[in-house]
């Protein structure tokens, strides 16, 4: 189990390196279905299963169709794809920095996921996350209409940033 | 800018802030520090100018990698701890990530490159709100957790930042960017402190926060933004110009002006906590910050401006009734007489 949940791990890291080297969106939205793939299964190891089902429901089958249909919309001729050698740099580089980050964090001695969940030891009859949702309802209403509030604000961000077909934010003048 | 959108990022900057300068959770603290983000973001690009887009690209990778830092840090805690307590911030990863965290939000040395050119993209009245209010969260999560953070860390942020920010602002012709300059300095004597007496720290944000926001206005008025406008917008606003120059001096940190007790005290806090070399280099820093001061005080009040003008009054004018400048302006210039009030209310 334990060299399951690492290899969830580690494929999330190559996920992650697979957006940040910069190659054209068509190709790193592969990388991102990717981490989000694995984030989920690192999630269900931990035992927060109803969330990890929630991310994959609102991000990749949401989020990301929506992102794929935009970018489809705005095509390069060109596209920086795996093989360009910006996009084997930025991956070089960062596969650089996150060695660093291992070997000094000193993470390479600590190998024991994947044995504990978040719930191992409660005595509850519903999952955490679960029940967590419904306390999101009821008791922290507050926090659910900040949440609430601050998805709302980023959609009309977004909305005013874009307003105005050439005279809008995002082309300049 | 739109109505309706203006209406909503104000709305939301008031709520950003209430809710982390009120909040005891991390998440909660994170979420305000989110929503105030995201809140300025139009109103930084609102001129649609590719400098403005620029700068709101800038503020906003930059906020949103210290807003992560801050999400990082509390969880990190969180995990070896088993508590999302504000002030309960044990774990030494965590405070040093925090302490990161709330320079780069903050804008302390050596994050500070963003700050001028954020500045420099916005218009003045949305310079003074990054300036004063997108401050106060930062500022109230560093007091919340300031008995956990390194003290020669802090040190070394805010003589830094003291030094850069006189040092900068020197070369300078643009006010918006002199204006960064001298927040950046402000913010490394509020950083000096916070270890040894937080309220010092609530003072000196408070009397800061006063006085930018006289000179931002005052500018927004006779709208310089740069030094060249400053010399002949005598001719629109005698009386502004004059109020100026006292702010200035103030922000300066000059006696008989406002500005000064924020200093005198830090200076004593220190002396009393046996860091007198800390207070001999910090004062000694500002003077470079009282050079450029003093050079904006002068053109502000400069009668004699290189360009000859036939006449004293532009008689053109649109003088518009300004309250809340008048207001500020008499606390900016006026409250050092009342300092052991002020002290007794800390």
């Amino acid at each position: 189990m334990t060299y399951f949940v690492i290899f969830l791990g580690i494929c999330f890291m190559l996920g992650v390196l697979a957006v940040a080297s910069n190659p054209s969106p068509y190709y790193g939205v592969v990388g991102l279905v990717v981490a989000s793939v694995m984030g989920c299964g690192w999630l269900v190891s931990l035992g927060v299963s109803f969330v990890s089902l929630a991310l994959f429901l609102v991000y990749l089958g949401g989020m990301l169709v929506v992102f794929v249909y935009s970018v489809s919309l705005a095509a390069d001729p060109y596209p920086e794809a795996w093989g360009d050698w910006r996009v084997v740099g930025y991956g070089l580089g960062f596969v650089l920095v996150v060695w660093m980050g291992v070997v000094l964090g000193g993470l390479v001695d600590f190998w024991k996921v994947g044995v504990v969940t978040v719930d191992g030891g409660g005595v509850s009859f519903a999952r955490l996350d679960f029940s967590g949702v419904a306390v999101f309802y009821s008791c922290g209403v507050g926090l659910f209409l900040v949440a609430g509030w601050g998805l709302l604000l980023a959609l009309f961000v977004v909305l005013e940033l874009v307003r105005g077909l050439s005279r809008g934010a995002i082309r300049a003048v | 800018m739109n109505p309706h959108a203006k209406l909503i990022c104000t709305v939301s900057l008031i709520m950003g802030t209430s809710i982390t300068i009120s909040s005891n959770h991390w998440i909660l603290a994170w979420t305000g520090l989110e929503i105030n983000t995201l809140a300025i973001i139009p109103l930084i690009s609102k001129s649609h100018h590719p400098r403005a887009i620029e700068a709101t690209i800038k503020y906003f990778l930059t906020q949103s990698t210290a807003s992560a830092l801050i999400l990082f840090s509390s969880m990190t805690n969180a995990w070896s701890t088993g508590q999302w307590d504000i002030t309960q911030l044990n774990h030494p990863t965590s405070c040093l990530m925090l302490t990161m965290a709330i320079a780069i939000k903050l804008g302390l040395v050596p994050f500070h490159f963003w700050f001028p050119e954020v500045l420099q993209g916005s218009s003045l009245i949305t310079a003074l709100l990054l300036s004063t209010l997108m401050k106060l969260p930062p500022i109230t999560l560093l007091l919340l957790t300031s008995q956990s953070l390194n003290t020669t860390l802090l040190t070394l942020l805010a003589i830094a930042s003291t030094l850069i920010g006189g040092w900068m602002g020197l070369n300078q012709t643009q006010t918006r960017k002199i204006l960064a300059f001298s927040s950046i300095s402000h913010l490394g004597w509020m950083i000096m402190i916070i270890s040894y007496n937080p309220q010092l720290t609530i003072l000196t944000f408070i009397l800061y926060t006063i006085m930018t926001s006289t000179v931002f206005l005052s500018l927004a008025q006779i709208k310089v933004l740069k030094l060249s406008t400053m010399l002949i917008s005598w001719t629109k606003t005698p009386m502004l110009n004059a109020t100026v120059m006292l702010t200035l001096l103030s922000l300066a940190g000059l006696p008989p002006l406002t500005g000064f007790m924020p200093k005198w005290l830090i200076i004593q806090e220190l002396t009393k906590q046996e860091m007198t070399p800390m207070a001999t280099i910090i004062t000694m820093l500002s003077l470079l910050s009282l050079f450029f001061y003093l050079r904006l005080a002068y053109h502000s009040t400069i009668t004699l401006p290189p360009n000859s003008s036939n006449h004293m009054k532009l008689w053109r004018t649109n003088k518009t009734l300004n309250t809340p400048t008048a207001i500020l302006t008499a606390l900016s210039t006026t409250l050092l007489p009342l300092s052991p009030l002020i002290i007794t209310m800390l």
